[in-house]
């Protein structure tokens, strides 16, 4: 297929639509990109690749940004990654300079997808030809160190290693995989389910259920509150937006568009990860720390940038290990998954239309966001507004018509929604970490084949360790992860302790 | 008995399918008796002190949640056998659906919010059956 083909009005008019969609989803507290690239999968099923991902896309760049407008004028973060822009963005709100903080948190968020849109173009091509090399031993050590960076990273390091080690272990309920070289031996199924888990349980349900009505569940118990009134807020009474701002925020732009880069590519971390770092890094490289929290511009720039820089960054391990960066590019595996498509090395090489197709519309996303939210961020703002009582519904509907269509009309897919819906209510209430938990959901298949096949083939564990340079630098990274999770978890205490005296 | 030996293991194909499920199993049961050995006293003092679930909740829209999303499950496919691959048992079943949540989640339950929720109730599913069923052929319950 000739890639100009592909650029169709069409082809636009879907990202298009996908990032306004993903604005709004962002905007309205409580509902997150995942949710809204979660909610729209079914109606990529007749789009053909190419338009689907083109949908997708614009929901993933326009549901991270849309996140800003409540962080800045409700001090409420629309999304997990916009947590870092609530500290000076609702101030400046406070000092009625809403607006412009609205505009200066857009043109950063663009100035990050953009830089992270050109680290995926250069950097997941050349990943994925290293990765081709790679071995069912090399392939099975990625997983490891893609788990381990996880429950490094996570809130504590045991609870996310359990939660990364409990999604592989639902993941393999079912039969061992012909297709993949297994002898398609049922295991951990009850006899009576055995119909309808042969496959085990279908990706998107699960999905769906965790991101979609656990949500609303979560909402549900707490009352399900409406926002704010924004009625009161006067967002452009104060001081105007100009472009000296950015004067002097070069530095400040690209290292947090590059943290927020590095940070999507380490599987599993969220953008509010990414948000805080980014912020930090800026206080602390600032002239004027104590201005930080009571308005200052340039904390707006480094929060928004960086979780922007996420949307590039975390497509890299997708496109070229097969490994999801977050939780919405999980997500996306499972519109590739439905055109029958595997992510992994041999993707970028094999669909190279696809591939520059998903540039394209993450360019177009980013540009469509900026117009949009620069030109009519009046108008978005009005979203925060929206009623629950009203949304809510519709994406409980959503969610239904996503899972039973997935396998063209299972109604234990739907099951497995709710199933799975109050799997991360209550996972939400007891702590457990959902993103390693649904990457190891994702993972745990291949983990499995790569583990057994190496074993069969070499018939030693020490393999892990010999068989190539590359296996020994990836248990260098395993290791460095380890002790990085260590030594943050002792400076936690160390400062609990320092407090509490 | 040198390294080489202790590290070697064979496996065989007809019972491969357990290996991995079983070494899952094991490091999950490890890692959960680390997790209680190290906060065993914190999730102990946390229990204790936190009031029951589902204690301090909102009874009514979570519970009604459950029920109403239950109700609505089982609703469907057997709407839908009797009037087989026209996706009207969603159609016909999300109506009352979406006005029981809609209602539900409302807080100022007077006669302009009902009839807010009432318009929204007919409107979104009649849109997104037309839209999947009618114009795309996707299939639904």
């Amino acid at each position: 297929m000739d890639f100009l083909s592909i650029l169709t009005p069409f082809f636009f008019t879907l990202v298009a639509s996908g990032t306004v969609i993903g604005i709004i989803f962002g905007a309205i507290p409580g509902m997150t990109a995942t949710m809204a690239v979660a909610v729209c999968l079914p109606l990529t099923y007749s789009l053909g690749l190419e338009n689907g991902l083109a949908l997708l896309l614009g929901l993933y760049v326009g549901g991270i940004s849309g996140g800003l407008v409540p962080a800045i004028l409700l001090n409420i973060p629309g999304t997990p990654s916009s947590i870092a822009t609530t500290f000076d963005g609702y101030p400046m709100t406070q000092k009625g300079e809403g607006e412009r903080a609205l505009r200066i948190a857009v043109i950063s968020s663009f100035i990050g997808g953009i830089i992270s849109l050109a680290a995926l173009y250069f950097f997941a091509p050349a990943l994925a030809d290293f990765a081709i090399k790679f071995s069912y031993v090399e392939k099975f050590l990625i997983i490891f160190f893609a788990l381990t960076v996880m429950a490094a990273l996570s809130s504590n390091m045991l609870v996310g290693i359990f939660s990364g080690v409990l999604g592989i272990f639902l993941s393999l309920i079912g039969a061992y995989d012909i297709s993949r070289g297994g002898n398609g031996e049922l295991r951990l199924v009850p006899e009576f389910l055995e119909y309808y888990l042969e496959s085990g349980f279908s990706l998107l349900p699960v999905l769906i259920g965790i991101f979609g009505l656990a949500t609303i569940l979560i909402e549900a118990e707490d009352g399900m509150k409406d926002g704010k009134d924004l009625s009161s807020i006067k967002i452009g009474k104060g001081k105007r937006f100009d472009f000296s701002v950015f004067k002097g925020q070069f530095v400040n732009l690209i290292r947090s568009s590059g943290i927020g880069t590095f940070v999507g590519i380490l599987p599993g971390v969220g953008g509010s990860a990414a948000s805080i770092l980014a912020y930090s890094q800026q206080k602390n490289f600032s002239k004027n720390p104590e201005r930080f929290g009571k308005g200052e511009p340039s904390g707006i720039m480094a929060s928004e940038s960086a979780n922007n820089g996420l949307t590039g960054g975390a497509l890299v391990p997708l496109l070229s290990l097969g490994i999801p960066g977050d939780s919405t590019t999980a997500i996306l595996i499972g519109a590739f998954t439905l055109q029958g498509i595997q992510v992994g090395p041999l993707f970028i090489g094999n669909n190279p239309v696809t591939w520059d197709a998903m540039i394209i519309a993450m360019l177009a996303a980013n540009i469509v966001m900026l117009l949009v939210m620069i030109f009519a961020i009046r108008y978005i703002a009005k979203v925060v507004m929206i009623p629950k009582n009203i949304l809510f519904p519709i994406i409980l509907m959503m969610c239904v018509v996503g899972a039973y269509t997935i396998n063209y009309g299972v109604m234990f897919d739907v099951w497995t929604l709710l199933i799975f819906g109050l799997f991360g209510y209550f996972a939400h209430k007891i702590g457990l970490e959902i993103a390693p938990f649904i990457i190891g959901f994702i993972l745990g298949p291949s983990a499995e084949i790569y583990f057994v096949k190496s074993i069969e083939s070499f018939g030693t564990l020490s393999i892990f360790f010999t068989k190539s340079w590359i296996a020994v630098l990836l248990w260098v990274l395993i290791g460095l992860s380890v002790w990085f999770s260590i030594t943050i978890a002792r400076k936690k205490k160390k400062d609990l302790v320092q407090n509490g005296q | 008995m040198s390294l080489e030996s202790l590290l070697s293991v064979s496996i065989d194909f007809d019972t491969s399918h357990t290996v991995f499920p079983t070494i899952t199993a094991v490091v999950l049961g490890i890692l959960l008796v680390a997790i209680l050995a190290t906060r065993g006293r914190t999730i102990l003092a946390t229990v204790g002190s936190l009031p029951w679930w589902p204690a301090k909740i909102d009874h009514m829209r979570f519970f009604g949640t459950l029920v109403g999303t239950v109700l609505y499950f089982i609703a469907m496919p057997w709407v839908g056998d009797f009037y087989p691959n026209t996706g009207l048992g969603f159609y016909i079943c999300s109506i009352p659906y979406l006005f029981a949540m809609s209602v539900l989640y409302l807080h100022q339950r007077d006669k302009r919010h009902l009839m807010i929720a009432g318009l929204n109730a007919v409107i979104a599913p009649s849109v997104v059956w037309y839209l999947l069923s009618e114009l795309f052929n996707i299939s639904l319950p």
